[in-house]
C-alpha cells in the first residue's frame, strides 16, 4: 500500500513537472538554509566542548563597583586561585593564567606563538592529554614548558621529537620541552600554543604578590556535586575578607556559559551570542515554515484538478485515511526529493558560508545527529507542508465532486490569503532589519573615533626594538615613508591598562572613577592623529616627564571649572602635574562611551608601536622598507604587523556577520514567498481562462485583465506590509536599545521595504497575468 | 433488492427549496436491468447518488439487501459500497495517473484483497473486458470507447451484486456505445443487477424495465418483454 502511495506521488509530481520543480526548489532553499544555521548553532552550542567534566570547570571574574554600578573584569589578584582552593572545600583545583606571545627561536625569523603561564591545576582542570610527557611532571622543572601538538610539530618536524629539547624564547631565555599535549579545538575559548610554569613569570615582580593587582585569569574546577550557588556564594565572600575591600569581589563563570553567556551587566550574566544563537534557530524555521507555506498554497491551489480523483476514489471504497495518506505521500516524496538536493546544494555552498561566518563547519552527513537532524527536518517539513492539504483534500465529497458542482473555495481560500500573508511579512520584516543592520553597523563605523586610524601600522614590541627605538625611528622618517611612530603599552582600541582611588581638587568621590592609564612616547598623540585641546605634548626626554601627564577631555571636566593645566592628581602617592588636555578618543567597547584617559611618558613599557605612514607611498613598498629596518634593529624576530583599520573593522564581526546573513535570509525569504506567489498566480489565471475569455470577447482591455488578476495579490501584500511594519519596528528598536550609540529609525525604511515587497510581487504576478491576458479568448472558451 | 418508499430529497441555496425526490417509490428485484429516463433536472442523477449510497435522502426509506440503510453514517456508507456496488459513468472517471491495471485493481485495494489475487482477479476482468493488452496503458492514451470498458471493468472486479450505470454512452460513438451495452446486458445475464440511467431510448430497450421521472416523481413504469 506505501508503495503504491508513492509510487501515485510519483507520478502526479512527474505530470506536473513545472509545479514539482516549484516546491521542491522551494523547499530546497529552505532546508539548505535551515541546514547552514543549524550547523552554525551546532559548532556555537559545541563551544569548549573538550573540557573533561566541563560542568564543574568555571573562570573567575571579579565584579569592581565604580559610581555606584558592579562592572565585571577578567582579571584577578595573583593569590586568590591559592587562597579558593584552600578555603573552600567545594573547590578542588585552581589555576592562574597569564597570557603573552612568545617568540621561539626557530630558522632565521624566529615564531610567534600565543601562550599562558600558568599553575599546574590548569592540566586537570581543562583535561589536557599530554601526547608526551605527563601532567604530574611536567611543570616540576620550574624551566619546563609544555608545547601544543602544532607548535612542536613546528619547531621539532614531529611532535615525538620534542620532549626533553630546549627551547630559546625572545633570545633570551631557556625553557626545556617537558610535555606536549592534543591541540585544543578551533571552538575553545581558551587557546595556547605554549604553557610555562607561573611561578617563572611571577619571580621578582613583587607585584604579583598581593591583592592590590588584578592581572591574572584565575581557573578553577569545583568536586563533583557541589552547588554552584553555595560555591559561587563562598567565592564572593573571599576577596572583601582579604583586601577589606567590600566593592571587589570574585564570581563564577561556568565553563558552559563562557561562549555563549559571557555579557554582564550589574555584576550579572545578561545574555551574550545566545541571542544570536537564538534568533537564527527561530529565523531557520521562520525560513523552512514560509517554504512549507508554498507546498500547501499551491496544493489546495490545486484541489479541483484532484478533485475528481478524490471523488473517484472515494466511490470506489476508499476511507478518508487512505486519501490522507496518499496527499502526505505527496508532501513527503516532495521533501524527501528537497532533501537529497540539498545535501548537494550544501556541499556546493558551505565553503562559501564557511567563509562568510570565518568557521571551519563541515557537512558530515554521515554523523548520526547530522544525518538523524535533515531526516527530522525532511518529516516535519512533509507533515507540515501535506498535513493541512491532505486533510482539505480528503474532505470532498464525492456526490459534489461527481455532479461537478464548484466546491465553496472559502475557507481554503482564505487560509491560502493568509499564508501569503505571512510570506510576505516576513520578508517585508527582514528587508526592514537587513536595512536597519546595516545602518547601525555604518554608524558605529563612521563614528569620529578621536583618532586617525588611516594610513596607520601596528607592530608588536619586542626584542631589541625599545633598546634601537630611536635609530629605528629616524631610519624610517628619513625614508619619507613615514611620518611618526608612537609607542603605547596598550592596543589603540583595546580597554587595557586601567584603575581608580586617584584623588584630584574640585571633584567628587573622585577615588571610584575608573580612570584608564597609558603609558606612551612623545609622538604617540602626533601618530595616532589625537590633538591637544589645551597646553603642551610629552618631551623627548623622559626624565623631564616622570612626574607629568596628559589627560583628556572628559578627565578635565572631571577635574572642575576653569584650565587643567598645571592642575595635580595624586595617583597612589605619586602627584602628577597635567601638562596637556587632548580630545577623548574611542577604545573598548566601539558602542559606549570609553573612561577618562591618563597618559605618561614611559616608552620603556611599551607593547605595541604604531607607524603613520605617508600615502603618497605605495603600502607594499612602506612594508618593504619597515621589514627591511627591522632586520637591521630588531634581527631574529618575525615581521608581524596589521593596518588599525582591518582591527577596527574587525571589531564589528557579530554585527557584520547579522548584517550579512540578514542581507541572505531577506533574499531568500523573497525568493520562496515570490516562487509560492509565481504559482499560485498560474493557477488563479488558469481558474479564471473562462472568465478572463469572456471579458476579452466582451470588450475588457489586456490592461484591464492584468490589472484584474494582480489587484488581489497587490491587496495581500499591502496587508502584509501592515502587519510587518509594527513588528519589524518593535525588534529592531530592542535590538538597537543594546547599544549606547545608535540611529534612531527612520520613517523611509519602511515605506522603501513596502515599495520593494510591491513591486517584486507586481513583477512575479504580472508574469502569469499577462500570458493569461494576452491569451486568444476562442481557445480558453471551447475548451470549456 | 431495492426497495425505497417515499424517498425525498430537497436542495436548498440561501432562499429556494428545490425539490428533487418527491417521495419516489420503486423496488428492484435481483437480477433485474432497469433503465431510469426523463429530462435534465427530474432527479436521475440524485436518485442514482442515494442508490450508490453516496448521498443522504432528508425523507423516507431505503432499503438495501433488506436492510434499512436511509440513516447511514458517512463510513457505513463507503463500507457497504465497496463491497456491493459499482459504478459507470458518463465521463468515465479514470484516474489519469493511473494505468490501465491500476484503475482496475483499485476497488481491490479497498476492498483489502492480497496482491496475488488482486493480480489474478484483474486479469481475468480484463480478458473479458477484451483490453488485456492495454493493462499497461494510461487512460489518455486510449480512445473512448475502451476507456469505458475499462470503467466496466473497474465496476465490476469486486463482483458487485449491483451497478449503477450514469449515462455510460453517453460520450460514445453508437458502435462504441452498442458495445458497452452489450458488455452489461453479458454482466446481467450473469446475475449482476444494473441500475442504468440514460437519456436514450435506444440503450434503454436494453433493459427489462423503464422508469420514466419528472420533476422527482415516477410518471410511467414500462416493462420490456423482449429486451
Amino acid at each position: 500500500m506505501i508503495r503504491n502511495y508513492f509510487k501515485m506521488a510519483w507520478r502526479n509530481l512527474w505530470k506536473k513537472k513545472g509545479y514539482s520543480a516549484l516546491n521542491i526548489f522551494g523547499l530546497v532553499i529552505g532546508i539548505t538554509t535551515a541546514s547552514l544555521i543549524l550547523l552554525w548553532v551546532e559548532d556555537e552550542v559545541n563551544f569548549d566542548k573538550d573540557i573533561v567534566d566541563k560542568n564543574l570547570v568555571h573562570y573567575v571574574p571579579t565584579n569592581q563597583k565604580y559610581d555606584g554600578e558592579w562592572r565585571t573584569f577578567y582579571s584577578t589578584p595573583g593569590p586568590l586561585a591559592a587562597a579558593l582552593k584552600e578555603e573552600i572545600p567545594e573547590i578542588s583545583k585552581a589555576a592562574r593564567l597569564f597570557t603573552t606571545n612568545f617568540m621561539f627561536a626557530s630558522g632565521d625569523q624566529g615564531l610567534n606563538q600565543l601562550g599562558a603561564f600558568a599553575d599546574a591545576d590548569i592540566f586537570d582542570i581543562y583535561g589536557l592529554h599530554f601526547l608526551e610527557g605527563s601532567a604530574k611532571k611536567a611543570f616540576k622543572n620550574k624551566n619546563g614548558m609544555v608545547l601544543s601538538q602544532k607548535t612542536a610539530a613546528l619547531l621539532f618536524g614531529k611532535h615525538q621529537q620534542a620532549l626533553g629539547q630546549i627551547v630559546q624564547i625572545n633570545k633570551t631565555e631557556n625553557y626545556l620541552v617537558t610535555g606536549v599535549v592534543k591541540d585544543l579545538p578551533e571552538n575553545s575559548t581558551f587557546q595556547f600554543k605554549w604553557l610555562a610554569p607561573f611561578e617563572r613569570f611571577t619571580a621578582g615582580k613583587e607585584w604579583t604578590q598581593g591583592y592590590e593587582n588584578n592581572f591574572a585569569d584565575t581557573f578553577v574546577k569545583l568536586t563533583p556535586g557541589a552547588d554552584f550557588e553555595t560555591v559561587n556564594e563562598k567565592v564572593k565572600q573571599i576577596l572583601p575578607t582579604k583586601t577589606e575591600d567590600y566593592d571587589t569581589h570574585a564570581i563564577l563563570h561556568a565553563a558552559n556559559d563562557w561562549h555563549l553567556r559571557s555579557d554582564f551587566k550589574d555584576g550579572k550574566i545578561v545574555g551574550g551570542r545566545i541571542e544570536y544563537v537564538q534568533l537564527f534557530s527561530l529565523i531557520a524555521i521562520i525560513i523552512l515554515i514560509i517554504a512549507c507555506i508554498n507546498f500547501m498554497n499551491l496544493a489546495t491551489a490545486r484541489s479541483e484538478k484532484r478533485a475528481n480523483e478524490v471523488g473517484v476514489r472515494k466511490t470506489l471504497g476508499s476511507g478518508k485515511r487512505q486519501l490522507i495518506y496518499q496527499f502526505l505521500a505527496e508532501a513527503f516524496l516532495t521533501s524527501i526529493l528537497a532533501a537529497v538536493l540539498s545535501v548537494a546544494l550544501l556541499k556546493l555552498i558551505l565553503p562559501l558560508f564557511n567563509n562568510l561566518i570565518d568557521k571551519q563547519l563541515t557537512l558530515g552527513i554521515d554523523e548520526p545527529v547530522h544525518f538523524l537532524s535533515l531526516l527530522g527536518i525532511t518529516i516535519i517539513c512533509g507533515i507540515f507542508a501535506g498535513l493541512y492539504p491532505a486533510f482539505y483534500l480528503s474532505s470532498f465529497k464525492p456526490v459534489d465532486v461527481l455532479k461537478g458542482s464548484r466546491r465553496q473555495a472559502g475557507s481554503s481560500g482564505f487560509i491560502r490569503k493568509g499564508l501569503v500573508v505571512t510570506q510576505f511579512v516576513v520578508s517585508i520584516v527582514f528587508i526592514i532589519c537587513t536595512i536597519i543592520v546595516y545602518q547601525q553597523v555604518q554608524h558605529v563605523k563612521n563614528r569620529d573615533l578621536g583618532m586617525d586610524k588611516e594610513n596607520l601600522i601596528e607592530l608588536p614590541v619586542n626584542g631589541e626594538i625599545i633598546k634601537n627605538f630611536d635609530p629605528l625611528q629616524q631610519t624610517l622618517t628619513a625614508s619619507g615613508m613615514v611620518k611618526s611612530v608612537g609607542l603605547t603599552n596598550s592596543h589603540a582600541l583595546s580597554g587595557g591598562n586601567n584603575g581608580s582611588g586617584l584623588k584630584w581638587k574640585g571633584g567628587t568621590n573622585t577615588e571610584e572613577i575608573l580612570v584608564s592609564y597609558r603609558y606612551v612616547n612623545s609622538h604617540f598623540m602626533k601618530t595616532t592623529g589625537i590633538t591637544f585641546k589645551e597646553g603642551s605634548g610629552f618631551n623627548t626626554a623622559v626624565e623631564n616627564d616622570s612626574l607629568n601627564t596628559i589627560i583628556t577631555e572628559s578627565f578635565a571636566k572631571l577635574m572642575g571649572e576653569g584650565s587643567a593645566i598645571g592642575k595635580r592628581i595624586d595617583r597612589w602617592g605619586d602627584i602628577y602635574t597635567v601638562i596637556g588636555v587632548v580630545n577623548d578618543y574611542l577604545y573598548g567597547d566601539m558602542y559606549a562611551n570609553s573612561d577618562p584617559v591618563m597618559f605618561f611618558n614611559s616608552p620603556s613599557e611599551a607593547q605595541y608601536m604604531y607607524i603613520k605612514t605617508n600615502p603618497e607611498y605605495a603600502t607594499t613598498e612602506i612594508l618593504d622598507k619597515l621589514k627591511a629596518t627591522l632586520t637591521i634593529y630588531n634581527p631574529g624576530f618575525p615581521f608581524e604587523y596589521s593596518f588599525l583599520d582591518d582591527d577596527f573593522n574587525a571589531r564589528f564581526k557579530s554585527e557584520q556577520l547579522m548584517g550579512n546573513l540578514s542581507q541572505i535570509f531577506a533574499f531568500l525569504a523573497i525568493l520562496i514567498s515570490c516562487l509560492g506567489l509565481f504559482g499560485l498566480s498560474a493557477y488563479t489565471a488558469e481558474q479564471r481562462r473562462k472568465e478572463i475569455g469572456v471579458r476579452k470577447v466582451l470588450g475588457s482591455s489586456v490592461p484591464g485583465i492584468i490589472s484584474l488578476l494582480s489587484k488581489d495579490f497587490i491587496r495581500l501584500v499591502l496587508i502584509a506590509i501592515i502587519l510587518a511594519v509594527p513588528l519589524a519596528w518593535w525588534f529592531m528598536d530592542n535590538w538597537l536599545q543594546s547599544f549606547a550609540y545608535r540611529i534612531s529609525i527612520n520613517w523611509w525604511v519602511f515605506a522603501f521595504a513596502g515599495l520593494a515587497a510591491i513591486f517584486i510581487a507586481l513583477l512575479t504576478v504580472s508574469f502569469q497575468a499577462i500570458k493569461a491576458a494576452i491569451a486568444n479568448p476562442v481557445k480558453s472558451l471551447r475548451t470549456e | 433488492m431495492i426497495k425505497i418508499t417515499e424517498l425525498e430529497k430537497y436542495y436548498r441555496t440561501e432562499e429556494v427549496q428545490t425539490i428533487a425526490l418527491n417521495k419516489l417509490s420503486f423496488e428492484v428485484k435481483q437480477g433485474e436491468f432497469v433503465a431510469v429516463m426523463g429530462p435534465s433536472g427530474c432527479g436521475k442523477s440524485t436518485l442514482l447518488n442515494i442508490l450508490g449510497l453516496l448521498d443522504d435522502p432528508d425523507g423516507g426509506s431505503f432499503i438495501f439487501n433488506g436492510i434499512e440503510v436511509a440513516g447511514f453514517n458517512e463510513r457505513k456508507r463507503a463500507n457497504l459500497r465497496k463491497h456491493n456496488i459499482g459504478f459507470v459513468f458518463q465521463s468515465f472517471n479514470l484516474i489519469d495517473e493511473l494505468t490501465v491495471f491500476e484503475n482496475v485493481e483499485l476497488p481491490l485495494i479497498y476492498t483489502g484483497v492480497r496482491p496475488a489475487d488482486r493480480k489474478a482477479r484483474v486479469h481475468e476482468v480484463l480478458e473479458k473486458m477484451q483490453i488485456m493488452h492495454r493493462r499497461k496503458h494510461f487512460p489518455q492514451q486510449l480512445s473512448g470507447g475502451q476507456q469505458q470498458r475499462v470503467a466496466v471493468a473497474r465496476a465490476v472486479v469486486n463482483n458487485p451484486k449491483l451497478i449503477l450505470a450514469d449515462e455510460p454512452t453517453g460520450n460514445l460513438d453508437s458502435s462504441n456505445g452498442n458495445e458497452v451495452m452489450d458488455l452489461l446486458t453479458e454482466l446481467n445475464e450473469a446475475g449482476t443487477t444494473i441500475i442504468m440511467v440514460t437519456h436514450s431510448e435506444h440503450d434503454a430497450k436494453f433493459s427489462h424495465r423503464i422508469i420514466r421521472m419528472l420533476d422527482g416523481e415516477k410518471v410511467t413504469e414500462n416493462i420490456l418483454v423482449n429486451a
